[in-house]
């Protein structure tokens, strides 16, 4: 039945919907929109703010009502833009605001909050209500991530039904009764759930705020880029908000295929790597026996000089963090190198039903579409120690928590490392260390636990001197002897078709806002026929970044 | 037709309650007996005949209620039966629980077998103990007899029914909040649809009845349709009971005809008239939430069309009664300070604006009105109001609206006073009070 269809008319225009399609759906899938607070897309109807208020005519005259809650239904006429139906969204926008404390100067939500923009759009210019507001709690810990502010607080419940619905953690509620009601979380605790900054997402007023992003900037000088989580290989689709060069807050970018409205609390949160203090910023060489700053012309000799000598001797171990593109290169170098002793290493993180895959390498499907693995009879990480190889090359990737094996690094002729800040493996194993970038600081692409290509773009500048990895790379195969260094993450995607039919005609562009999936024995894309179908966000080529609303 | 005592014909006086055996030696009982030789649909469509509106306030018919319930759905049925009975002015219904707790419990088997339901919760005030404990000596008695259990009367059809005891609120009067209630939430009313005879408790069919209702579906399949049609008129079949409150010289429960008893009647002849001689000012006829009358305007039947008609509603019949020296800004406040502790906050209307309705009332009743206020308050009230528009999801806001449009409506001139004369008399008799302990 689902596939059914109904056909209405939405302020003047006939629209066709499947069978089951509330109004507030249909009238978003025109491209319009009816003022939502309680509504969202992803929770179960509340049905509470009453400010979604339409006037439909179903045969029997006009009446308003609801849109969240009213199903679509063959004939029937709906009007989004009528006089009684202005009047009724103007009502409840007076009654939100009379207790409201219009603390907007300090408040966090200001620019990305639901009753600024509708009281702009279509709120009073007075109000009648004249006497003192109704005081409740402010500044409220209800964890160490979530703060609330009960006088801001719309009491829409949205926080409330994501807690319950989505995380599977009934752990908020409401208490009191009528104008004093309150959220609060259940039996006077913690919120503990793994998603629960989530609900500063969906909270559509400033009620509650993020620990970690409060009273660091305003939302409207953030420059918001469009990326992918690096944490797990569920690839949540994310809105980097950036200032000072710094990332100062993560937010999920909708996704239905993926992660739909949603991402884990410490995906959001893993930015912090990000910090220049302890980043590498020049690439540096082993001279008697201490590591130095060197050009990087004299580190990618010595560089290429290492690998060269090494041949079929050298173990590489390649990260499942890097891009599909970084990986493709370094792919090329150990063919030229000529060795077969590849691997990545593995990365645990945590797992549940909602998002988190319990694979903390965020491309290792990647990897393993590239062949990152022992070739026949080679050795793997597990048999490094015992492998006897006399080179390593540790590309984005330490031992550190290895001790066994960093000793076997320590005891090789050469080891060569690439990463972004300094570890323990490089301090001690090294020969050559070239400073390659974070994912936050480069273009390219993961593939997901669901084999859906993904584009991550670049929010920050890296420190100092260095270079994506991509970039790298590239320049080390070519010293290899491996063509020209490429110019861009773009250009490897686009030369991949050559080796891999199953990316031809594919660019970082043409993966879209949304990514790809890219099934096993799909047919070659070709240029031209391959629309990416596209969001709101439409990313073009060479663009890279892209300004979103907040939240839904 | 005379008036003939039909649900407490058999009950004892207040302050009793009948046992199983004189329940059964005056009849009771029969009407299940008979129900249970018959077809479900034919006993609704019995009471479909009979008439019989709800009692809890809304009036709807409880024949077309019980059709509503679709047939084959794979969940179970449920009955809800609402004694809450929280509505201020009204104490009808604990007298059937507490005299004649068997009606009650009868008229929930019949139902459940009417319905397809094989549970019955009677959700109970939790301010009525007496009620509570009339009602669970009853269902022991019921258990032990077969009335209610594994063998309903040997039909070998099983029933159970349960009383829950609510916690004090008024909103769990209101029939989804019941329901949430009764799931061990908050008494949040639930948006509709889905509608409870469709989705209700626990996600599955269920019926939502007043005690007063059920009280009546024995003796409708007992007697016969004609029977209880015999009281009453086309509009308001059956008897009312009607609780009457106020500035009376005898406050009381009657139960009379509908169609022959005047709200006047209700006053003068049950009542025992306005108390200490005085005039009447107004009458509240159908619990607090309806709007108010006039005295004048009392020379009606007491059906749901002709107190209509006249500007209010029989809604659950409590009619409260206020004479010639009450306030009516001060009677406004009391019912405002209700109406806003009891919304229970979910919609944005009735949570914001139950309170700016207070705090306006307070303003004038405290002398620190403007002559703009009375307006002011008549928008505001159309601002929160109108559940049939969507407004709100239930209609607690509807009920804070209509007193204060009708008090408007027919007692500006107190309103008027207060503004302009410092206040209402019952807040400068506090004043003077206070003065003179501080003095
Ligand atoms: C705020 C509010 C409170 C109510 N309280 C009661 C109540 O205490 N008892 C009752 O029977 N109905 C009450 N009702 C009416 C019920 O919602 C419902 O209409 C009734 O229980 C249905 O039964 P009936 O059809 O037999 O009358 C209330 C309604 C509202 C809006
Ligand atoms: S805290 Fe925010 S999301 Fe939660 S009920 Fe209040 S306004 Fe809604
Ligand atoms: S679930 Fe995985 S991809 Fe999503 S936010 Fe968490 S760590 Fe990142
Ligand atoms: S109208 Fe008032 S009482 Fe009813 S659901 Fe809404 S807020 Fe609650």
């Amino acid at each position: 039945m689902a596939d059914e269809l109904v056909k209405l008319t939405i302020d003047g225009r006939e629209v066709e919907v499947p069978r089951g399609t509330k109004v507030i759906e249909a009238v978003r899938d025109m491209g319009s929109d009816v003022p939502h607070y309680c509504w969202h897309p992803g929770l179960t109807v509340a049905g509470n703010c009453r400010i979604c208020m339409v006037e439909v005519d179903m045969g029997r005259g006009r009446q308003t009502v609801i849109s969240c809650n009213l199903d679509c239904s063959p004939g029937m006429q709906v009007f989004t833009q009528s006089d009684p139906a202005k009047q009724a969204r103007q009502d409840v926008m007076e009654l939100l605001l009379i207790n409201h404390p219009l603390d907007c100067p300090i408040c966090d939500q200001a620019g990305e909050c639901k009753l600024q923009e509708y009281s702009f759009e279509f709120g009073a210019d007075g109000s009648r209500f004249e006497f003192p507001k109704v005081h409740k709690p402010k500044h409220v810990d209800f964890s160490e991530h979530v703060k609330f502010d009960a006088e801001r607080c719309i009491l829409c419940t949205r926080c409330v039904r994501f807690c319950d619905e989505i995380a599977g953690e009934d752990e908020l509620s409401i208490v009191n009764r009528g104008d004093r009601n309150e959220i609060a979380v259940a039996r006077g605790g913690e919120m503990t759930n793994a998603y629960q900054l989530n609900t500063v997402d969906i909270c559509p007023v400033g009620a509650l705020t993020s620990t970690d992003f409060r009273f660091k900037s305003r939302v409207w000088f953030l420059k918001q880029t469009r990326s992918v989580c690096g944490s797990c290989s569920r690839g949540c689709n994310t809105t980097v908000g950036t200032r000072w060069n710094k990332v100062l807050r993560m937010v999920p970018a909708e996704n239905d295929d993926v992660n739909q409205w949603w991402m884990c609390d410490a995906g959001r949160l893993a930015f912090k790597h990000t910090a220049a203090d302890e980043r590498l910023g020049a690439p540096m060489v082993r001279k008697d026996g201490k590591l130095v700053e060197a050009s990087w012309d004299e580190a990618l000799s010595a560089a290429v000089e290492g690998l060269e000598a090494a041949g079929d001797g050298l173990f590489a171990l390649v990260s499942a963090r890097l891009t599909n593109e970084e990986l493709f290169l370094a792919r090329g170098i150990l063919d030229k190198v000529g060795t077969q002793h590849v691997d990545f290493k593995p990365r645990t993180w945590p797992k549940d039903d909602l998002l988190r895959t319990g694979d903390g390498n965020p491309n290792a499907a990647g990897a393993r579409f590239f062949g990152i693995a022992p070739g026949d009879g080679a050795h793997g990480l597990e048999a490094l120690a015992e492998s006897g190889l006399k080179a390593a090359f540790l590309c984005g990737e330490d031992l550190d928590e290895r001790p066994d094996d960093l000793a076997a690094l320590e005891a090789m002729d050469f080891v060569l490392c690439t990463g972004f800040h300094e570890t323990e493996t490089m301090r001690r194993c090294a020969s050559v260390v070239l400073p390659g970038v974070t994912e936050f600081e480069k273009d390219g692409s993961f593939t997901n636990i669901d084999g859906r290509m993904q584009r991550i773009q670049p929010s920050l500048s890296a420190p100092g001197s260095a270079r994506p990895d991509w970039k790298l790379l590239g320049q080390l195969l070519a010293r290899l002897g491996g063509g020209e260094a490429p110019r861009s993450a773009d250009q490897v995607l686009k030369s991949m078709g050559a080796t891999h039919p199953e990316l031809e005609g594919l660019s970082l562009g043409r993966l879209g806002p949304l990514g790809k999936s890219l099934p096993q024995g799909e047919s070659p894309v070709t240029e031209g026929e391959n629309t990416v179908t596209a969001g709101e966000n439409t990313v073009t080529e060479g663009e890279n970044t892209v300004t979103e609303g907040a939240s839904a | 037709m005379g008036l003939r005592d039909r649900l407490l014909q058999h009950a004892p006086p207040i302050g009793s309650s009948q046992s199983y055996d004189d329940y059964v030696a005056s009849g009771g009982y029969q009407g299940l007996k008979k129900a249970l030789g018959m077809e479900p649909d034919a006993v609704t469509q019995m009471v479909l005949e009979a008439g019989v509106r709800g009692r809890g306030g809304a009036g709807f018919p409880a024949g077309r209620k019980w059709s509503f319930v679709p047939k084959g759905t794979g969940k179970p049925v449920y009955l809800a039966c609402n004694a809450d009975e929280s509505e201020p002015g009204c104490f009808k219904d604990r007298q059937i629980m507490e005299r004649v707790p068997h009606l009650l419990i009868e008229g929930c088997v019949a139902a459940c077998h009417a319905i397809g339901a094989q549970i019955a919760y009677i959700y109970v005030r939790g301010e009525y103990p007496q009620s509570i404990a009339a009602l669970e000596a009853a269902l022991v008695e019921a258990r032990e007899k077969g009335t209610v259990g594994s063998d309903v009367m040997g039909s070998g059809w099983a029933c159970d029914v349960w009383v829950h005891k609510g916690a004090g609120a008024y909103i769990c009067g209101e029939e989804t909040g019941l329901l949430s209630s009764l799931e061990g939430g908050r008494g949040y009313p639930r948006i509709k649809p889905p509608f409870p005879a469709v989705e209700g408790l626990w996600r599955s069919p269920t019926i939502i009845n007043n005690v007063e209702t059920l009280a009546n579906v024995p003796l409708i399949v007992r007697d016969g349709v004609e029977a209880f049609k015999s009281v009453g008129n086309d509009d308001t079949t059956g008897t009312r009971l009607v609780g009457i409150s106020g500035h009376v010289e005898n406050p009381c429960d009657v139960e009379i005809d509908p169609a022959t008893t005047t709200i006047r009647d209700l006053i003068e002849t049950h009542a025992g008239g306005v108390w200490k001689g005085r005039k009447l000012k107004a009458v509240i006829p159908g619990g607090s939430s309806v709007p108010v009358m006039p005295a004048d305007a009392i020379d009606v039947p007491f059906t749901y069309g002709a107190v209509r008609d006249a500007g209010s509603l029989a809604g659950a019949a409590g009619v409260i009664v206020m004479d010639e020296t009450t306030c009516m800004v001060d009677a406004l406040l009391n019912l405002m300070q209700f109406y806003h502790h009891e919304s229970c906050g979910q919609c944005t209307p009735c949570r914001e604006g139950t309170g700016w309705l207070e705090k306006l009332v307070t303003r004038i009743w405290k002398g620190e009105g403007r002559p703009s206020d009375i307006d002011l308050l008549d928008s505001v009230a159309d601002t929160i109001g109108g559940a049939q528009n969507g407004k709100t999801i239930c209609f607690l806001a509807d009920s804070a609206v209509m007193p204060t449009k009708s008090f408007l409506k027919h007692f500006r001139g107190d309103f008027v006073a207060a503004v302009e004369n410092g206040g209402s008399p019952v807040w400068k008799a506090q004043e003077a009070r206070r003065a003179k302990v501080s003095a």
